[in-house]
């Protein structure tokens, strides 16, 4: 419904508008009305409310249930890119341990900020890019954790892009897989990525909030990923159990 | 000018509006739920000779006005629904304006609204498969359209129950065939009528134009069904107003194409376009072309049964609200744990608007009568919606402290035009059945308001939930 139009001359002061309404809530705190605002910044009323709007329905931010007050929203947190913070000594020796318990990858990923983020990449097995595993969450076993735990993982996959014939790029099969996995804490793909190579990760919980923080994963070739892999995935779910109290 | 320091006011774990399909409907499907309650394959049909009853050669401007005063109503509506997510479409929105008790009052009307125009559209659909079964050489008594009726309303309610996903999956692509349809036919009569500037030149000046606008607007009314998907569009604060916007918009341009190629077309006959009772089929007649009205009655069929979808879906949303909110029966509130619909809402709404036109039909009433009254009873649950809701969009906007003067104009313009249509609208109706109707309505409704004022009062203030910023939606706060 919205034709594509050239950004014209007036537009950069529109988009330099935004972005000061949106340091505005930011600098102000959660609660700042629009009339406020558009004080602070000497904008004028009806354009301030119409930028708002237009924040809103980005879901840049979010009205407060009173209706006037403003507050970031989730989607901000994308404007940031996490800090990757190496794991305390104890997790990685945890890691560690069980890259000596399997002959496959092991690695430690960080969901800060709703974003999957590489924190102890094994080193004799090196993953797939870091960036293309945070841009393609639906095609690594790591990133569908992710998905899983969303309120709306529609929100956060821009594309469902197709890397090798076993992709899911059906939205309604991949909302099944979801649920499945927020069923069971545990994820897997199987040649989604790369035709031979698979991985399973399970989820890491905070002790207290049970807030998803990290993700365990163990890559290897992908029809051993896909078999049912009882041992292994109690193993990894053992160790993932260890690194919850140091990760959260 | 230093601030005082903020505090967070304390936010919900879970929105009031939690147990529906939250964010999964895409701007297409919410934009076809609004489409397909407006209609507009019936009305472009059925409302230009409806108007040029009143207005005459001066219709296409009527056309013009009602456009222009839905697009302002779509504007009001619009106010709130940028700023809101609500399942209660303009009943919840009125509340955040104008408080409970205008808020039960919008909610009363868009029972009567949104119900009868399900059943409306329910019957419309049985009348023209009749008329194409008739057409056909087959002879259809009334047992066959009751049967059929029911058939189509069984198929509407597992359809709404089945998910807000298949529904508006059914509802897009019926509609899609319905206004293809529609354009074949008017645009092969467009061709052969060929263009003629005479009728832009209105005959009954502009008394006519405005006795017009009435009849006219009736053909809008449904175009804002799209607000009562708030909760369920996938970014509702940018697809709803847009979809609500678009289809006055798109309406507004199929009724003017459509009542230019009846008025050009049918304008040398006696009568004009007024005189016609199936205005378009006489007209594919006099342009050799009758099959064309077999196309037409099926378009006609699809869209009134798209139409019945849409805004049943509606409806069941509105009871849902109000069963939420305490001020029907709690168990209206309740949704499907695995459909994620209303399903006590549906199973009570939807074969209740299902049996009523099976009743009428079935006591005598003819088919066709029983449709026109249930619409005129519609449209005028519409008008009060529309005349509250409007009213209450700068009254909502100068207590969040956003009203601009556009806004404020917009009402004023709106709201003045809205009362007269309706004052217009009641009087032009004093005949017939529609006083003791309109009557036992808005009896029922006090009666109604008056127990809830001495037994719940505490529902009745609270009316008005829609889906509220919760601590998931916040940055930081997930959990």
């Amino acid at each position: 419904m919205s034709p594509e139009t050239p950004l014209s001359g007036r537009q950069p002061k529109a988009v330099r508008s935004a972005l000061a309404v949106l340091e505005e809530v930011v600098a102000a705190g959660p609660g700042v009305t629009a009339k406020e605002i558009s004080a602070a910044l000497k904008l004028p009323p009806a354009t301030t409310y119409r930028l708002l709007n237009l924040l809103v329905g980005e879901e840049y931010l979010v009205r407060l249930p009173d209706l006037r007050g403003f507050a970031l929203g989730r989607r901000a947190g994308r404007l940031a890119t996490p800090v990757a913070v190496r794991p305390p000594a104890a997790a990685r020796a945890i890691v560690e341990h069980l890259r000596q318990r399997v002959r496959w990858g092991v690695h430690l990923a960080s969901y800060a900020a709703g974003r999957l983020t590489l924190i102890d990449p094994d080193p004799d097995h090196p993953p797939s890019d870091a960036a293309l595993l945070a841009r393609y969450p639906h095609v690594s076993a790591l990133g569908k954790l992710l998905l899983a735990d969303q309120p709306d993982w529609r929100a956060i996959v821009r594309e469902l892009r197709s890397f090798t014939g076993r992709t899911i790029v059906e939205a309604d099969h991949l909302g099944a897989e979801l649920a499945e996995v927020a069923r069971t804490g545990l994820a897997r793909q199987c040649g989604e990525l790369q035709e031979r190579r698979g991985c399973l990760a399970v989820a890491i919980r905070d002790v207290v909030s049970g807030e998803l923080v990290a993700g365990l994963a163990v890559s290897g070739p992908a029809e051993r990923v896909a078999e049912p892999n009882g041992e292994l995935v109690a193993l990894v779910r053992d160790h993932a159990g260890q690194l919850a109290p140091l990760l959260a | 000018m230093p601030l005082p320091p903020r505090v967070l006011p304390p936010l919900r774990r879970e929105s009031p509006m939690s147990g529906l399909d939250r964010r999964n409907l895409g701007p297409l499907q919410v934009f076809a739920q609004s489409i397909s309650a407006a209609a507009p394959s019936a009305a472009m049909a059925a409302a230009p000779a409806v108007a040029a009853a009143a207005a005459g050669s001066g219709v296409l401007w009527s056309f013009v006005v009602a456009t222009v005063l839905a697009l302002l109503i779509g504007l009001g509506i619009g106010q709130f629904t940028r700023r809101m997510a609500a399942a209660g479409s303009l009943y919840s929105l009125t509340a955040k304006g104008l408080g409970a008790v205008a808020a039960f009052a919008c909610g009363c009307a868009l029972l009567v609204g949104y119900g009868l125009l399900t059943t409306a559209a329910l019957t419309g659909s049985g009348v023209y498969l009749q008329d194409l079964l008739g057409r056909a050489g087959i002879e259809v008594g009334w047992g066959l359209v009751a049967g059929i009726v029911l058939v189509l309303g069984a198929l509407a309610t597992v359809c709404v129950l089945r998910g807000v996903r298949l529904s508006a999956q059914v509802v897009l692509v019926t509609e899609a065939v319905s206004i293809t349809l529609m354009l074949v036919v008017f645009g092969l009569l467009l061709v052969r009528v060929g263009p003629d500037l005479a009728p832009a030149a209105p005959d009954r000046g502009v008394a006519g134009i405005a006795a017009g606008v009435l009849p006219a607007l009736g053909a809008f009314i449904g175009f804002e069904a799209a607000a009562s998907f708030g909760v369920e569009a996938r970014r509702p604060f940018r697809t709803v107003p847009r979809a609500v916007q678009g289809t006055a918009a798109l309406c507004g341009v199929l009724y003017l194409v459509a009542a230019y190629t009846q008025v050009v077309g049918l304008g040398r006959l006696p009568g004009g376009l007024a005189g016609q009772p199936e205005p378009v089929s006489t007209l594919a007649a006099l342009q050799r072309l009758p099959w064309l009205s077999y196309l037409l009655d099926l378009g006609i069929a699809a869209s009134f049964f798209a139409c019945a979808l849409a805004t049943g879906s509606a409806l069941v949303r509105v009871l849902l609200s109000m069963g939420r909110e305490g001020v029907l029966p709690a168990a209206l509130g309740r949704t499907h744990p695995r459909y994620r619909t209303p399903h006590v809402a549906i199973l009570v709404a939807l074969p209740l608007a299902t049996l009523l036109p099976v009743v009428l039909v079935a006591t005598g009433t003819s088919t066709s009568s029983a449709f026109v009254t249930l619409l005129n009873a519609a449209v005028f649950g519409y008008l009060v919606a529309y005349l509250l809701v409007c009213v209450a969009a700068p009254v909502f906007l100068h207590r969040i402290g956003e009203l601009t003067r556009g806004a404020l104009a917009a009402a004023a313009i709106t709201a003045p035009a809205l009362l007269a249509a309706l004052v217009v609208f009641t009087l032009d109706n004093l005949g017939g059945p529609y006083p003791a109707l309109f009557g036992a309505f808005v009896l029922a409704g006090l009666a109604w308001l008056g127990w809830l004022r001495a037994r719940r009062p505490a529902q009745l203030a609270r009316i008005g939930i829609y889906d509220e910023t919760s601590e998931a939606d916040l940055l930081g706060g997930e959990r």
